[in-house]
């Protein structure tokens, strides 16, 4: 570590560590009373990180920042949507945990957050590692206290082999980019350190180094459930309890995203042709075989999991585009800022639409199957016409929060086809982009159809928890109200993504970048 | 004061169906009547300030106050509120707006929609008896859809009014449809929605192309409209993006290939539903390529003119055998649009100031007279419970009124002189006769072919007329039902619904001349003016301006025929 490092850049992720550490403590105590209070105490700790967060994404970086973390607006923007987004999540699962795993389970969602934040802010491959273990492990056992089912252990389990497993490919990954390079900073901050600036002056010509780069990329592939590395998806998703699987679709993804950015588009290694290449195929390869899956299936926490896989291959297609490469960058051309906006409003629509099905039971038990939420319209109009707004909003049906995270991640594949080598492959996978949209909408019109069109055969009982109520309405009313007015949330992350472009572009690109579209510029 | 409503109309009309179903959400559901009444109400204040929209569209006047804008067919009324445009430095390159506004062409489109939406929920009062509430409330929603798309002149708002309409029919058809209901909404919405995903990616394509050519990434029309006129466009380009832009467009029309949702959603649907889908939603994908394919990209539409207009005439005769053979009275009428939107294609690819005139006049006719065909063939089944040919007949008899009003819309259809559809189809005809000089222009075999399409028409219609009206008395056991309508013969509310369309149909028949020649200055300005190479710039205003005074060429041309067939 470097002895510049400020302890104060890591506010937001020391205040929830802190966080973790009081809810367990008072998770375990005797008196009812303070096990109520983890929850709320938990809560406050988001909050307090998100305004944290909010101070350092509204901020530039600042220039003399550390050596392996950085304190800039990117690393902000995941601070603020990792605690947004992670304080719905609290109380999507608020009545979730019996009364003596209270302390532990909102501990780890809070760890869990902390490694999200770290993952953003790492500049170094240790600490990417760290970041995205933390964010990974506590889930691992948050399956398994999700649910008495014993479907849950055993998805914990497998989902814990899995990832141990990509964590090792990974880090093998990590290991022949430090030999090639002899360093493991990345270093995002500057055009001369770390992975960066070996890639600036040598290329990729280096075999150890693109080995290691494919390595580490597959080895991310498994926090995004992207192909080959999404066959747990299904299964750990569906063995999870419903509030915790909203989880999964947002807090390892994030992450993966995060570092994939990190690691691949701000060192400009996604210009080389071979991993370029690599992304292309695995981003085709999810978007089709998610949607491909999600049509076979009749459980719907099996289809939202498919899904999950499907929306990760169009958040590819954001990272395939990098970042605006022309100087005067905009909200659509700027492939980054279009994948962290996706992810934010991913994680809503994802969560919102998984907590209408914690929030019904059927003959007992949580709500899975397609037929179980038949009749809903009539028996709950809100939690129906919720339910719809975030599947609509999956499908990226206007004017919800999908559609402008669609028409973002699209228009930036279409600004790199003025020139250079990738503007056809961009082009197509647009084109093959929306065909797939257009396969996902049959299966999310399904559930729609499910709980508008068909009757109730059986009684449908309710959790009965009001904060679980809100959750669902408040998750409904973001999604729409970034459909409404995306602006802001998209100035956010277009200024985070500029800490890529500019890291991108200050040098003069090397051979790997030299086709750079010059055409594009207006003058 | 006229200045701020004429800004803000607009916005009333689009928005204000949608507020009245919010109003609808908090009413009891099982209050029925005081759900109609409401939803009535709210769909003829809408009715109301759209007359307003008319009178101030046609008084609102350029910037130096000379020329009235309805005259010289530009855009008016329109109102533009930043939506996604940025003041920071980085972000400047971008215009994206809420803008609307409504020209010769849009403007009788959207009272289309204002006139009828009223007649269909005063029509399904006794067709819909469960979940009221929603079924009035989605058909306020979809109104507010229907008319923004008819207003937006910004692509990316277009493209979302023009999505957003599909998720009230899908409910419409999917909760209140016949036994098929489902497989046909989901039907409907698939097809649509896989042939729409295109035309968004064309969408984003199509403003990366302003912004490659003027650094400003925008979607306004007029903007677009522009940079076709300079040419900024590459052709080959061009030919790509009509072919996404057709992919939405022409499922929507539909057009020959890809009409196969359409008989099943039609047959499925409740009777005010096949109405609005027959009457405004299939206007969607017309007014889609006269308002984006053909003025934003004038070299493809020339290009593609040929193998558009081959299968607008497939679709004439393939629909109008179909529908001769159909044993199914909606199913006829079903065809009966394939075939007729066909014709519609026909006039707007002749590229000619007839064909397209006649094009959007035949946009408003095909509504006004397939609406009421569809509310017909409604009425019918609320009797009869069957809407096969063979199991009634010889009921002209029995049912008076409703044997007048069917003849008197299959004859509007047919295209009697005198009557609206003659009109439109008139003037398509003539303009893909006289269109000739260009490679794109397609004359005289087109039209023979066209007008074949024409006979069969005559055939079908009579054809169902005749087996539904005449010959010996048929009705199936028990019938007819009159728990609901209380009356065998049409009752007053029936009447109601129809005799205001029949009015019109009467109206645009013996008149057209005030609509036409809004429509026809606006199609020159808006649409020919950016296709086909046009004189200069300063002989051409002299010649509209001679127009808009004199009786034009085209209007002898009517009037004589009309005359002609009168005698």
């Amino acid at each position: 570590m470097s002895p510049h490092l400020h302890w104060s850049v890591l506010r937001p992720e020391i205040t929830l560590l802190v966080g973790a550490i009081l809810c367990m403590i008072f998770g375990v105590g005797r008196e009812n009373a303070l096990r109520k209070l983890v929850a709320p105490i938990g809560l406050i700790t988001l909050l307090i990180a998100m305004l944290l967060s909010w101070a350092q994404a509204t901020t530039p970086g600042s220039p003399e920042a550390p050596v392996g973390l950085l304190a800039d607006s990117f690393a902000g923007y995941f601070g603020l949507i990792g605690a947004a987004v992670g304080a719905l999540i609290f109380l999507v699962n608020w009545h979730l945990p019996v009364k003596g795993e209270r302390g532990e389970f909102f501990g780890l969602i809070l760890c869990s957050v902390a490694g999200l934040i770290l993952t953003g802010r790492s500049d170094d491959l240790i600490t990417l590692f760290l970041g995205l273990e933390l964010t990974s492990v506590p889930t691992y056992v948050l399956i398994a206290l999700s649910s008495n089912n014993l479907r849950a252990p055993e998805s914990s389990s497998k989902y814990f082999f899995l990832g141990a497993m990509s964590a090792a490919i990974m880090v093998y990954g990590f290991s022949f980019i430090y030999g090639a390079t002899g360093t493991t900073v990345i270093g995002g901050a500057s055009s001369e350190l770390g992975l960066k600036g070996y890639v600036l002056a040598n290329g990729l010509s280096n075999p150890i180094l693109l080995v290691g780069l494919v390595l580490s990329v597959g080895g991310l592939a498994f926090k995004l459930a992207a192909v080959p590395f999404h066959f747990y998806a299904a299964d750990v998703y569906q063995g999870a309890a419903s509030p915790v699987t909203g989880l999964l679709g947002f807090l390892p993804k994030a992450a993966g995203f995060a570092a994939l950015i990190r690691l691949i588009v701000s060192t400009g290694a996604s210009n080389d042709a071979v991993v370029f290449w690599t992304l292309w195929i695995i981003c085709l390869a999810t978007m089709t075989t998610g949607n491909v899956l999600a049509l076979l299936q009749r459980n719907v926490k099996r289809i939202l999991a498919y899904s999950s896989i499907s929306h990760s291959g169009y958040m590819l297609i954001g990272v395939l585009v990098g970042p605006a490469l022309v100087a005067d960058g905009n909200l659509f051309n700027d492939g980054v800022a279009a994948v962290m906006f996706y992810l934010a409003v991913y994680g809503v629509m994802n969560l919102g639409a998984f907590a209408v099905l914690a929030y019904l039971i059927r003959r007992g038990e949580s709500a899975e199957e397609l037929s179980d939420l038949n009749g809903l319209w009539r028996a709950e109009p809100v939690a129906a016409l919720a339910l719809a707004v975030c599947v609509f909003s999956l499908m990226g049906f206007p004017p919800t929060a999908g559609f402008a995270g669609k028409v973002y991640v699209f228009s930036g594949a279409f600004s790199l086809s003025s020139a250079g080598p990738f503007a056809k492959p961009m082009i197509a996978l647009a084109v093959l982009g929306v065909i797939n949209a257009a396969i996902g909408a049959v299966y999310y019109l399904r559930i729609v159809a499910a709980c508008y069109l068909d009757e109730e055969r059986e009684p449908l009982d309710y959790v009965p928890s009001g904060t679980l109520r809100f959750a669902v309405t408040l998750c409904a009313l973001i999604t729409l109200a970034f459909g409404l007015w995306p602006r802001d949330l998209m100035r956010l992350s277009r200024q985070a993504s500029s800490q890529i472009v500019v890291q991108a572009t200050a040098e003069p690109p090397a051979e790997a970048l030299v086709s750079l579209p010059e055409t594009a510029d207006p003058e | 004061m006229t200045e701020l409503l004429g800004k803000w109309v607009l916005t009333i009309v689009i928005f204000a169906p949608l507020a009245w179903a919010l109003i609808l959400a908090f009413i009891p559901a099982s209050a029925h009547s005081t759900i109609r009444r409401n939803a009535i109400t709210g769909s003829l204040v809408t009715l109301v300030i759209s007359l307003g929209m008319l009178l101030l569209y046609f008084q609102q006047k350029t910037g130096d106050g000379e020329q009235y804008l309805s005259q010289i067919g530009e855009f008016a009324l329109v109102t533009q509120v930043p939506w996604l445009g940025e003041e920071s430095g980085t972000l400047s390159a971008i215009d994206v707006s809420y803008k609307v506004g409504v020209d010769g062409i849009s403007v009788w489109l959207v009272l289309l929609t204002t006139l009828l939406t009223p007649l269909v929920v005063w029509g399904s009062f006794s067709g819909i008896r469960e979940r009221v509430k929603e079924y009035y409330a989605l058909m306020l929603v979809l109104e507010s859809g229907m008319i923004g798309v008819f207003c937006a002149m910004d692509l990316l708002l277009f493209y979302i009014f023009f999505e957003f309409t599909l998720v009230p029919m899908f409910l419409i058809i999917g909760i209140w449809g016949s036994s098929e209901r489902r497989r046909a909404a989901v039907k409907f919405f698939i097809y649509t929605l896989a042939g729409s995903m295109l035309t968004f990616a064309g969408v984003l394509y199509i403003a990366f192309q302003a912004y490659f050519a003027d650094g400003v990434f925008t979607f306004d029309l007029l903007k677009l409209y522009a940079l076709a006129e300079r040419g900024a466009i590459p052709v080959d380009i061009q030919k790509w993006l009509f072919l996404a832009m057709a992919a939405g467009f022409a499922i929507k029309v539909p057009l020959f290939p890809f009409h196969t949702w359409l008989p099943l959603a039609h047959t499925e649907a409740p009777a005010g539903g096949s109405v609005i889908l027959a009457a405004v939603l299939l206007k969607l994908g017309t007014y889609g390529f006269l308002r984006i394919s053909l003025p934003m990209l004038p070299d493809a539409t020339e290009y593609f003119a040929h193998m558009m207009a081959v299968v607008a005439i497939i679709g004439i005769i393939y629909g109008a055998l179909a529908a001769w053979i159909q044993k199914d009275l909606k199913k006829l009428v079903a065809y009966s649009s394939v075939s007729h939107l066909g014709f519609c294609i026909l006039g707007m690819f002749s590229l000619e100031p007839a064909g397209l005139t006649g094009s959007v006049i035949y946009m408003l006719n095909h509504g006004l007279s397939t609406g009421a065909l569809f509310f017909l063939v409604g009425m019918l089944y609320e009797r009869y419970h069957t809407r096969r040919f063979a199991d009634v007949s010889g009921l002209a008899r029995k049912m008076p009124w409703l044997a007048f009003f069917l003849i008197f819309f299959a004859l509007s259809s047919v295209a009697l002189p005198g009557l609206n559809g003659f009109v439109g189809e008139f003037l398509v005809l003539v303009g893909t006769f006289t269109s000739s000089g260009r490679p794109s222009a397609l004359g005289i075999t087109y039209a023979a072919f066209a007008a074949l399409g024409i006979i069969l028409s005559a055939v079908y219609l009579l054809h169902l007329c005749g087996a539904v009206l005449f010959g010996p008395l048929k009705e199936p056991e028990h019938t007819p039902d009159t728990e609901h309508v209380k009356t065998v013969d049409l009752n007053f509310r029936e009447i109601g619904v129809l005799a205001p369309i029949a009015a019109l149909c009467l109206f645009l028949g013996v008149y057209p001349r005030p609509v036409l020649d809004n429509i026809q200055t606006s199609v020159d300005r808006q649409v020919l003016a950016r296709i086909v190479e046009q004189p200069p710039l300063s002989n051409w205003d002299d010649r509209r301006v001679v127009e808009v005074d004199q009786p034009s060429a085209l209007d002898s041309q009517l009037v004589a025929a009309t005359e002609g067939g009168a005698r």
